[in-house]
């Protein structure tokens, strides 16, 4: 069973790995020639390095693109034509009639089945996303945000790849027909990747707190909702390669400020701020323009009132995060692979 | 003898409607079985049954003394060719004949290739380009290769031109006069299968409304004609199955196994295809009477 | 070797129709005594009939005494059906050509002739009869 399942995996498993193959050529030969671009440009720097940095940043700008653009898109690929179509195309065109009545049971056909396409995905996506981050290391280097392609790097794709294969064969013996089956996984394929890094990934690990003056904020200004009374934000950083999850105004007393508080002291203590006239889009933190008087001003007033706390994951829990990460998708990935074995061998119909 | 497949109170529903109810039949091994039925009586479901592919939702049934489920020792012993002879589009005729080898400890590949060669089919050639004999014939050999003891076949010709059918009924006794295979095929046309068979199972809206071998059905039914009479007036040694009535002339058909010597009836032959219609038109006039009767009766 | 042929719109059982060619066989000398019949298998890869009539009307034809089955040999023609005088043949031969070219003659048509025939031989020698 095992040979034939490779037999009707093998025209697109190879398919696949020739497009690895010259994926691999590609990044091979631009990824050492960038690794030069680094050492000369980037390295011997000593001052005024954002020039030198941006100058690097902006080589091979189409690779970056296509090759961020390809982690987006491979895992839920995966899911979509090898995943989906494993049972259905069978249940479909009616070959499960001829499938299940030679001599091996149900349960052999489709553990053995799931297990060769599994492991092709699990494998293809791993590849990828070798080549990928072994590409972007001098890139990383630069760049400083490891939080921010998190789901781009190392082994957090490799779960992504299972999880979209496994959920796409369990969609697929459910829905039986192949077109809906692929369109239900990239729904729930996208849907599960949008709640995990909305509501789960920053709630992996504990966070750490780290109190600062507002004068070492990365960014101070006010933001206008709905073209209201503008409140005060600001953006602190815990330093390189760390995760700011987020940033409050702290008075001395230990209050965390709220919103309202905000606009209140914005009014008060900064009347000449306002929103422009016209109004600002909602949401967006404006700079307050022409009057940067007025802002050093008020800038100085909240200081005296405020500090700010950054709640943040550190740079070192990288690792344990991508591999709590990996964890959750392998876990929805044997929950969604146990569905499959489960309807596939106990309904018989 | 022994019954390769024996059915007690087997039924089969989809929601609320009974595929197949209260079906009871022993089919006898080495016989070729005709199954036949018009469309939506329920003979693929009895297949479907018996080779695993269902669960029964009432009754029981067992083939070659096992209860058919995915079990590789009792699929081991079965061939079974669905409606429409499903191949792999995208694989070869080689590769099909591969998956026979890999999948049937039984496999037989000598026989296997021996047949593709004098099918004249080209080993290398998809089954997706195959034409629909082609495709039968290539299905036929994978059921037969793996040397089961009974052949389920379900319409296999249905959708065959004239010659094709032919060639496959062809293969398909030269398999039973040389490996000795029971077989079970089921088809909505019985001219299909008079040739071949010599038992039949006649389904009707899923129940059983004949069943027995057919020579012996052959010989103990008759057509007889004469002036007009009413059924009931015949002798209770002959059963009338159905019966038709002239201005001045009745016709019936019944079932008897003493010779009718009664000059005033001609007696001609049935063909079996004649029996089957008279059963089944009898089954139908019986279903609607009682259906009136529930009427009336409210 | 002697090839079957099916006539399935004849109304007569299949096997009856293997046993009548034995018979027309062996009466026009086409098998004679010695000769091996087709096995089952032959018969069938070209008939698509069961084997199990095949094998009927081989039994038929052995209770008859005309063939016998050798196991691993095959089924071999074994007697003779008796056949008449080939004198006595060609008399009656010349008498029923005088008695159509008589009834030519009166005015039948070629159908009145063949239905004559059929009634004839159906009263008097009763065979075919239900």
């Amino acid at each position: 069973m095992t040979r034939f399942a490779w037999l009707q995996a093998r025209t697109q498993s190879l398919a696949v790995g020739a497009l690895l193959a010259a994926l691999a050529i590609t990044t091979a030969i631009t990824g050492v020639q960038l690794a030069h671009l680094y050492h000369s440009l980037v390295v011997p720097c000593q001052t005024g390095c954002d020039l030198a940095q941006n100058d690097f940043l902006s080589h091979d700008a189409f690779l970056q693109d296509a090759l961020v653009l390809l982690m987006r898109l491979a895992p839920g690929v995966i899911g979509i034509f090898w995943g989906a179509p494993l049972v259905t195309r069978e249940l479909e065109s009616g070959t499960f009639r001829l499938a299940w009545t030679q001599s091996v049971s149900r349960t052999r056909w489709v553990l053995t089945k799931l297990a060769v396409v599994g492991l092709t995905s699990v494998a293809v996506s791993g590849l990828l996303s070798l080549m990928v981050t072994w590409w972007f290391r001098a890139i990383d280097l630069v760049n400083l945000n490891q939080y921010g392609t998190f789901d781009m790097r190392d082994i957090a794709p490799i779960g992504y790849g299972a999880f979209a294969f496994a959920i796409g064969a369990l969609l697929g013996a459910v829905i039986r027909r192949t077109l809906p089956a692929m369109a239900a996984t990239l729904g729930a394929f996208v849907f599960a990747r949008v709640a995990v890094t909305l509501w789960v990934r920053p709630n992996l690990l504990v966070p750490r707190h780290l109190s600062s003056s507002l004068g070492g904020a990365e960014q101070f200004g006010f933001m206008s909702r709905n073209g209201g009374t503008p409140e005060l934000i600001a953006k602190g950083s815990a330093g390189p390669n760390s995760w700011t999850l987020s940033t409050h105004f702290v008075t001395s007393s230990g209050h965390v400020a709220s919103a309202s508080e905000l606009k209140a002291f914005v009014h008060q203590y900064c009347p000449q701020i306002g929103p422009p006239p016209g109004g600002p889009p909602p949401g967006k933190s404006v700079v307050a323009p022409g009057i940067p008087e007025a802002f050093q001003n008020c800038r100085a007033a909240a200081g005296r009132t405020y500090h700010l706390v950054v709640t943040y994951i550190p740079a070192g829990r990288y690792w344990t995060l991508q591999w709590l990460e990996l964890g959750v998708f392998l876990a929805l990935a044997a929950l969604a692979l146990a569905g499959c074995f489960w309807w596939v061998t106990r309904r018989t119909n | 003898m022994n019954a390769s497949v024996e059915a007690v109170g087997l039924g089969k529903r989809y929601g609320k409607r009974w595929a197949l109810k209260d079906c009871t039949l022993t089919i006898p091994s080495g016989r070729v079985v005709g199954l036949v039925g018009p469309n939506g009586a329920g003979k693929t479901t009895l297949m479907h049954l018996a080779v695993g592919l269902l669960a029964p939702s009432a009754g029981e049934i067992t083939v070659l003394g096992d209860r058919p489920g995915s079990d590789p020792a009792v699929l081991e012993r079965l061939g079974f060719l669905a409606q429409d002879s499903p191949t792999y589009a995208r694989l070869t005729v080689r590769q099909h004949l591969q998956m026979g080898e890999w999948l049937n400890p039984r496999w037989d590949a000598e026989f296997a290739a021996g047949r593709i060669d004098a099918l004249g089919l080209d080993p290398s050639q998809r089954a997706g380009t195959l034409s629909g004999g082609q495709r039968a014939q290539l299905a036929l050999t994978l059921a037969v290769a793996k040397r089961p003891e009974l052949l389920v076949l379900d319409e296999p010709v249905a959708s065959l031109d004239p010659l094709a059918r032919r060639e496959f009924l062809q293969t398909l006794m030269e398999v039973v006069a040389v490996q000795g295979v029971s077989v079970v095929l089921s088809s909505h046309l019985i001219a299909d299968l008079e040739r071949v068979c010599d038992y039949v199972v006649v389904l009707v809206t899923g129940r059983v409304v004949l069943t027995g071998d057919v020579d012996e059905l052959l010989a103990s039914h008759h057509r007889i004609t004469g002036p007009r009479r009413d059924p009931a007036s015949l002798p209770s040694s002959q059963q009338v199955i159905e019966a038709s009535h002239a201005e001045r002339q009745s016709s019936f058909v019944v079932r008897t196994s003493e010779p009718i010597l009664d000059p005033v009836w001609t007696v001609t032959p049935l063909t079996l295809d004649d029996l089957v219609l008279a059963y089944m038109r009898r089954d139908r006039d019986a279903v609607a009477s009682t259906t009136t009767g529930l009427a009336v009766a409210r | 070797m002697i090839e079957f042929h099916l006539d399935p719109t004849s109304g007569v059982a299949t096997y009856q129709q293997l046993v009548q060619q034995v018979h027309q066989a062996l009466q026009l000398g086409l098998l004679e005594p010695g000769d091996r019949l087709p096995t089952a298998q032959q018969v069938v890869s070209s008939l698509a009939i069961n084997p199990n009539t095949v094998l009927k009307a081989y039994r038929d034809l052995e209770r008859e005494g005309l063939v016998r089955a050798k196991p691993g040999l095959g089924t071999f023609v074994v007697g003779r059906l008796p056949r008449t005088d080939p004198v006595e043949q060609a008399r009656f031969r010349r008498s029923m050509a005088a008695w159509l070219r008589s009834a030519r003659g009166a005015g039948l048509s070629i159908d009145e002739i063949e239905a004559i025939y059929r009634t004839a031989i159906r009263d008097c020698l009763g065979e075919g009869v239900a």
